[in-house]
């Protein structure tokens, strides 16, 4: 390793630390300060550590509403991470594989989806006339929406890579359309199925707006909403509010280190014939 | 294994991709048990015709009759048939084992008849011992014997092959050249074989199928092809070194001399020429003989001397080899 080699490496692990580690840090630092000391806002070590007093008031605020929202954010992550992923592969499937002059249209359907900004109020007049407004299952379709353009592109580019001659295969071998898909092609699409279960589960789960939108009403809280729940106009709660965060952070933080080395490999893959 | 009505019949077989007509109206019958390769340059339409038998493409008009049955319009998984193709085609996250069985088990079979039907083709094609693996820790070979082995299993009155050597290195394709006639023979099923590889076709076939541009431009015996080719384009297909074809000469529109049936000598002789290039490749040398009658000759001799590059010499036909078309 030469010198410079050696200075480049340190600034860049200089320049992650202030950009990843230092808000982390100070989050930290300041879940577990007392409402006084938080107040003032400083990057400082504190004087009393209250972890445990701000952790299970933090739990217990309004009823338990962190736990609800846990549930909630997790029934509505689950759901459309999976509607997109059966969803996505199967639309990229057909758009791949059966060529028809509906495929152009369909694709600028796609991405129109990717490119076309989304409108909050009519999505939410859409969503009334269904009945689905304030509801766990409208949250979802609309998650699903949301993200299917994306994940519809993936796949799309990913199946072109996988040998039509593995679905003659399968034909010839007795399959129906059904079987091709769920028992040949859906198991060679698990790189991008990895990347997208990590990339859209720590999106949804963590979406801040949309929940704020269309899912009004306290029993439908999600987790990014009870942030609110330690501020206000006159008095905010930063250490009760920073232990929130902590605790809000942590699932997504799980799954990405969990899935972190698959992602990269779900982003390449293809990319070289194996 | 029902050998004795096992045959393809193709009845003024044609198939169009829109505008473009890629079968031209093909009739041909295939025996029982018969080792039939389809063979032609690419874009000839044998691999379409292949695809019409097996189905994966549908025919634009004619019918196509395998075992005596009509299966013109039946899917390709009930007409009897099993296809071995180009890139073996074998499911990456299966095992040998499930690859072979994939069939069976779509159609429920009980699974002890799996197992034993599996272990039977692997038996028969020496894979016992790489059945737990992937495709991927496979050499090409295997892999290539795995793709027979799921053809196998379907117990097919029709065995389709699409240029399944090609992918193989030139020493593993003798190899399996050799593997698969005695598979043929051991099976007895009747097999249809694509390829542009006219060694593959000669060493391999009981009938040859000539095909050009979406017809057929002869069939029979290698043989027959090697002995009477009915036009240039079998005349220069079958054969190599490729025969001599000259247009416009020796009163016919063209003349035809295979390399073997011409003899040089630098005193005398029918076709005065400058030699421009030789090749010896040990037991025989191909030589490259630039004419003023007939333009480039190609010959090919037999033992490793000849005269230098640049020197004058003479070639010869060899009595009632020639063809005229």
């Amino acid at each position: 390793m030469t010198r410079r080699q050696r200075n480049s490496g340190l600034i860049a692990m200089a320049v992650a630390f202030v950009i990843f580690i230092l808000p982390f840090a100070f989050t930290f630092l300041m879940a577990v300060k007392t409402k006084k000391e938080a107040a003032l806002m400083l990057f400082s070590w504190p004087t009393e550590w209250h972890f445990w007093d701000n952790f299970t008031e933090v739990i217990q605020a309004r009823n338990y509403m962190l736990l609800l929202a846990y549930f909630n954010s997790t029934v509505i992550t689950v759901a459309a991470v999976s509607g997109l992923i059966v969803m996505g592969a199967m639309v990229g499937y057909v758009l791949q594989r059966r060529p028809s002059g509906w495929n152009k249209v369909i694709y600028a359907g796609v991405l129109m989806g990717l490119i076309v900004p989304p409108a909050v109020v009519p999505t939410i007049w859409v969503l009334q006339g269904l009945g689905l407004f304030k509801s766990l299952t409208g949250m979802v379709l609309i998650q699903i929406a949301y993200g299917l353009a994306f994940s519809v592109l993936l796949y799309r580019s990913f199946i072109a890579t996988i040998p039509r001659d593995l679905d003659e295969a399968a034909i010839i071998d007795g399959a129906k359309p059904w079987a091709i898909f769920f028992k040949v092609i859906l198991p060679l699409l698990k790189p991008v199925t990895v990347t997208l279960i990590t990339v859209q589960s720590i999106a949804i789960f963590n979406d801040f707006t949309n929940p704020l939108y269309y899912l009004p009403g306290k029993e439908n809280v999600t987790v990014q909403l009870t942030l609110f729940n330690f501020q206000s106009q006159f008095q905010s709660q930063f250490n009760l509010l920073f232990m929130n965060i902590l605790l809000v952070t942590i699932p997504p933080l799980i799954v990405f280190v969990f899935f972190n080395r698959q992602i990269v490999a779900g982003m390449t893959a293809g990319a070289v014939k194996g | 294994m029902s050998v004795s009505q096992s045959s393809v019949v193709l009845k003024n077989l044609t198939k169009s991709f829109g505008a473009v007509d890629v079968i031209k109206g093909v009739d041909l019958e295939i025996a029982p048990g018969e080792f039939c390769v389809f063979v032609g340059p690419s874009g000839c339409g044998k691999s379409t015709l292949l695809r019409l038998i097996s189905g994966l493409e549908e025919a634009t008009s004619g019918t196509i009759e395998i075992a005596g049955r009509d299966v013109t319009h039946a899917e390709p998984s009930e007409r009897g048939i099993a296809m071995v193709f180009q890139s073996y085609a074998l499911y990456p996250h299966l095992t040998v084992r499930e690859n072979i069985g994939f069939g069976l088990s779509l159609a429920k079979r009980p699974k002890a008849e799996i197992a034993a039907r599996v272990e039977a083709a692997a038996a028969v094609l020496q894979l016992g011992p790489y059945l737990d693996r992937k495709p991927k820790a496979l050499s090409g070979g295997q892999r290539q014997r795995v793709a027979i082995g799921r053809a196998m299993v379907r117990d097919p009155n029709v065995f389709l092959l699409d240029e399944p050597l090609s992918n193989l290195d030139a020493a593993l394709r003798a190899q399996m050249r050799i593997e698969l006639t005695d598979l043929h023979k051991k099976l007895g099923a009747t097999m249809i074989y694509v390829t542009h590889d006219q060694v593959e076709a000669m060493t391999m076939a009981d009938k040859i199928v000539v095909l050009n541009a979406g017809q057929i431009e002869q069939v029979g015996s290698p043989m027959e092809l090697y002995n009477a080719p009915v036009s240039p384009f079998v005349a220069g297909f079958i054969g190599s070194p490729k025969m001599n074809l000259v247009p416009n000469v020796m009163g016919c529109a063209t003349y035809g001399i295979r390399p073997e049936h011409l003899d040089l000598s630098t005193s005398a002789g029918q076709w005065q020429g400058t030699i421009r290039h030789v090749e010896r490749l040990g037991a025989e040398v191909i030589l490259y003989l630039q004419t003023e009658a007939m333009g480039e000759l190609v010959l090919r001799l037999p033992g490793q001397s000849a005269p230098p590059p640049g020197s004058i010499a003479y070639a010869t036909p060899q009595p009632g080899r020639a063809f005229q078309f």
